[in-house]
């Protein structure tokens, strides 16, 4: 029990390092890849949001591999953003 | 008083407004369930919104509202006396800090994650929404010039920080590419840098360099200049992590040095009513931001934390507990401050070489309790001090950049370039910086983070009244803050204009000529009018809508 204790008492103290010092490297890090994979999908996927760009041929040959991103790229594409987005 | 005693009252306090107050406001009124859908969980897209641990979120939420803030603000105020800095400190974030950061997270969680431009939209009223962007702008402004000034005080008056600074700059840039391109081992490369850091700060000591006050802003406004425009994975994110150790180091040796020295405060707790920067009421209010209420703490509660919590109940431990830290962090300068040896030595000191200058003596002083040498530890505080300020400086001016394109990129597209966003941003700040008085900034500087807060308060009562729940505990501190905060712009500004208008020889401040000093106070003074001209027009259009709750603008569409 007392060992059980200590460990999370260390992964707290890790977790809670980490997110001093690391979390907002994670964070950015996945905001330069989703902003990469949101770009493709509006080359490719323009059409859903009415900005046609691909010919619809080699959107449809891509839609099975993008379609488990599509309510959230929409989702992201359309919130309003401003300033604070950028900040945090 | 001792500064043990203050340290244990300090703990006290923040276990009373944790538990009690902040338990009560959580379970009575806010009444946080943890069967709710946050928006990390609802709108999960693994980028913005992601539910994350709330031990992490302690660590991210306390990293990113506790700067160089709570440890000028404190260090500056002690000239009213420990007395009042002391009760400020307390109070303000038993009534108001952790009020405010609670309750922006709460309602980012109610509001689906929401930004405070479109909550302002909602809320108030359109216009309400841009002149919070140009409110930040002016407030991201301000943190430049008053950070860049400390800095390059800093670094002219003591010539042992600068080779650290510099160090810090490669070494920075070596463990991004270590880290990103070399894929080496974090933990290696971390214990590697924070080692090559340290040792940087020793070699400082042995091979100072001497350069002037303008060198150094030079050098500060450049350093910042890469980091609003190198990929961020490369310069800023890099130099900010290594930073962070230096500090977290720093800040547990000097809290050590308290426990074992636990020395009596030197300052009397109280001098008077009126100090150079003006009285005690309003300006010890702006004065003392972060430390007790800051404004910067809402956008990181809404924008940041709201949407990333996996449970409303975490809110409390993450938002308020992170504010009670934030306490301590401030009570901590307080106390390097308030025990030099004399306060005639903190006088001095502040006079010389700022208040830089008294945070490196005064954390050497409870350094040297773990008998670390007096030279080193004084370089390695001092080190700290500009770490913290040079790290914010530099993620403000790439903000600035942005907000640059953001406000007039659509009327003019060169302002799109992001050379010229950062170049316009930093010209603006060389400008206050140059010719400013450092200390009417940092008033300012505070007055904008007071009326954030203000403005988060305001927000939030709107919030709570559309949601037909008690707000006088919001309502009350968004008064006292709209008040304060009005009162001091407008005693700094109407000072500054007497400047302009009066400025004799004697007056002019060292490295400056009458012609840039009135420029520079004609400069603040219309930032400060600014500054309440927006305030008053936002409380304008919050009030309308307190009167008629049905004039708000409705649901901003989401899609």
């Amino acid at each position: 029990m007392s060992k059980e204790k200590k460990g999370s008492l260390k992964d707290i103290a890790k977790e809670f390092i980490y997110g001093m010092a690391a979390h907002d490297m994670t964070r950015y890090a996945l905001k330069t890849r989703s902003s990469m994979e949101h770009l493709f999908i509006l080359i490719t996927m323009g059409d859903l949001l009415g900005v046609p760009i691909l010919p619809p041929y080699y959107s449809l040959r891509l839609l099975p591999y993008i379609v488990p991103q599509i309510s959230t790229w929409k989702r992201r594409m359309l919130r309003e953003k401003d300033l604070t987005d950028a900040l945090f | 008083m001792n500064s043990l005693v203050a340290l244990i009252i300090g703990i006290g306090v923040a276990a009373l407004g944790y538990f009690l107050y902040a338990g009560y406001i959580e379970r009575r009124i806010i009444k946080a369930d943890s069967k709710r859908a946050t928006p990390a969980t609802l709108y999960m897209d693994g980028v913005d919104f992601i539910p994350t641990s709330k031990y992490v979120l302690f660590g991210y939420q306390f990293k990113s509202i506790a700067a160089l803030g709570p440890v000028l603000g404190p260090i500056i105020a002690l000239q009213w006396g420990w007395l009042p800095a002391l009760l400020w400190i307390f109070f303000g974030t038993f009534f108001l800090g952790w009020v405010q950061d609670y309750a922006s997270a709460i309602m980012g969680l109610r509001k689906e994650g929401q930004s405070f431009g479109a909550l302002s939209y909602q809320l108030i009223s359109p216009r309400a929404r841009l002149i919070l962007l140009c409110f930040l702008y002016f407030y991201l402004l301000l943190i430049v010039a008053a950070f860049g000034n400390v800095v390059a005080t800093m670094m002219a008056s003591a010539p042992a920080i600068p080779a650290a600074i510099i160090a810090l700059m490669v070494l920075g840039i070596l463990s991004g590419l270590m880290i990103y391109k070399g894929n080496m081992d974090l933990i290696i490369v971390t214990i590697l840098m924070v080692v090559l850091s340290i040792f940087s700060v020793w070699l400082g000591t042995r091979f100072p360099i001497t350069q002037g006050f303008l060198t150094w802003v030079i050098y500060a406004l450049f350093f910042s200049y890469l980091g609003a425009v190198l990929p961020i994975w490369s310069y800023t994110q890099p130099i900010n992590y290594i930073s962070f150790y230096l500090v977290f180091i720093g800040i547990v040796g000097a809290s050590l040095g308290i426990l074992i020295g636990h020395p009596d405060f030197s300052a009397p707790a109280y001098t008077t009513f009126n100090i150079s920067i003006g009285p005690l009421w309003p300006v010890l209010f702006v004065t003392i931001a972060c430390g007790a209420i800051s404004g910067w703490h809402s956008l990181v509660s809404s924008s940041g934390t709201a949407r990333q919590l996996e449970n409303e109940i975490d809110a409390r431990p993450v938002a308020a507990g992170a504010m009670f830290l934030e306490m301590i962090l401030a009570l901590l300068a307080l106390i390097f401050a308030a025990s030099f040896p004399a306060f005639g030595d903190y006088l001095n000191k502040l006079k010389t070489a700022g208040p830089a200058g008294v945070f490196a003596e005064g954390m050497s002083n409870f350094l040297g309790y773990l008998r670390v040498p007096r030279t080193f530890g004084t370089a390695f505080a001092g080190a700290i001090f500009v770490i913290l300020a040079i790290t914010v400086m530099q993620l403000v001016v790439r903000f600035m950049r942005v907000a640059t394109a953001e406000l007039a990129g659509d009327r003019i597209p060169l302002f799109r370039n992001m050379h010229t966003g950062a170049i316009i941003s930093l010209l603006l700040a060389f400008l206050l910086i140059h010719s400013g008085t450092w200390q009417y900034i940092w008033v300012l500087f505070g007055a904008s983070n007071q009326l954030m807060a203000a403005l988060a308060f305001l927000l939030i009562s709107l919030w709570l009244l559309s949601e037909k729940k008690p707000f006088i505990f919001t309502f009350i501190p968004m008064v006292f803050m709209f008040v304060t905060t009005i009162s001091a712009l407008f005693l700094t500004s109407r000072s500054l204009l007497e400047k302009f208008y009066t400025l004799t020889e004697a007056q002019v401040p060292k490295g400056q000529t009458p012609g840039m000093a009135r420029t520079g106070n004609l400069i603040s003074a219309l930032i400060g009018m600014f500054l309440i001209v927006a305030a008053l027009l936002l409380l304008g259009d919050g009030l309308k809508v307190f009167f008629k709750p049905d004039k708000q603008n409705g649901e901003v569409k989401n899609v």
